[in-house]
């Protein structure tokens, strides 16, 4: 293969890389974003615990 | 729509690494034809090593998010272990991925067994790739997250030797460009293009770890609300 060559594979494997995963965490975060404050609005709520895990860790430790 | 901080750091640090990648291509000198067989093919430097630099940071992320979930139960160290294992792993992915291609080029083989650097690196990503893909096949409980965290902690032990591994061990993969003595030194234009390689990546990858951070801050709160309505239902 030419060195060019190489280098393109190179250079565009890792462009399409980020790409990737850049637009699949900005998706997922405005995603989440939205379901969450359409069930707080159905629920009304403001304020809620935001690690279940932990949450449970501090209830078991009381 | 409201950018905020992690938005504005992932558009920033794209920029960046765009600007690298045409000064990379255009602006930085050629290297001498007697110190690489490759020399067209070593421009894929100016990503490779900004990349391999951006794993390492978020490798120490990930120590000290799994660090503060072992030690202190910590909610913020938990979302830390994630963004850090999903950083890891991308940038990881990167510079294994340049290397490999770098090395077909430049030494005949995309791959050494016998070298030191290229193989705890490459243990490090596979690391980040089990945390990943163990963690999103797994349910989420208090026994799960000790697990990977105690992987995240422990495995940490590969990153100083991954970075001393070319001084100690030099087999195959070059020495360090940068603080390596007087082998080390680099030209100016090629040191300038590197130093915002590496500021850029570093700038992505803060972005890329406060929305992840985010994401799993999200997907809590998600799991606290539905489980609510399920209760009230």
């Amino acid at each position: 293969m030419e060195e060019l060559t190489y280098l393109t594979v190179a250079y565009l494997g890792m462009i399409f890389g980020l790409a990737i995963w850049t637009w699949t965490v900005v998706n997922r975060s405005q995603n989440l974003d939205s379901r969450i404050k359409a069930l707080e609005e159905s629920l009304g709520l403001k304020e809620f615990d935001k690690d279940i895990i932990t949450s449970k860790f501090s209830h078991e430790e009381e | 729509m409201r950018i905020r901080t992690g938005e504005l750091l992932l558009i920033t640090g794209f920029s960046g690494i765009m600007i690298t990648l045409v000064l990379a291509l255009k602006w930085a000198p050629s290297v001498s034809i007697d110190a690489f067989s490759a020399p067209i093919a070593q421009r894929i430097f100016y990503w490779h090593v900004p990349s391999a630099i951006a794993a390492y940071i978020a490798f120490g992320i990930l120590f000290v998010g799994s660090a503060l979930w072992i030690f202190k139960r910590s909610a913020l160290g938990w979302r830390l272990h994630v963004a850090g294992a999903e950083a890891s792993l991308a940038c990881g992915l990167m510079a294994v991925w340049s290397g490999c291609i770098w090395g077909a080029a430049e030494w005949g083989t995309p791959w050494d067994w016998t070298d030191v650097r290229l193989n705890t690196f490459g243990l490090l990503t596979l690391l980040a790739l089990f945390l990943v893909l163990g963690r999103q096949s797994q349910p989420d409980g208090i026994e799960s997250r000790d697990t990977f965290s105690t992987f995240g902690f422990y495995g940490f032990v590969l990153v100083p030797i991954s970075y001393i591994a070319t001084r100690i061990w030099q087999i195959r993969h070059p020495g360090p460009v940068v603080g390596g003595g007087a082998d080390g030194s680099l030209s100016s234009k090629m040191g300038d293009v590197l130093l915002i390689g590496v500021i850029s990546f570093t700038i992505l990858i803060i972005g890329h770890i406060i929305m992840s951070a985010r994401i799993t801050e999200y997907e809590q709160r998600l799991e606290r609300l539905q489980n609510k309505l399920d209760g009230e239902i």
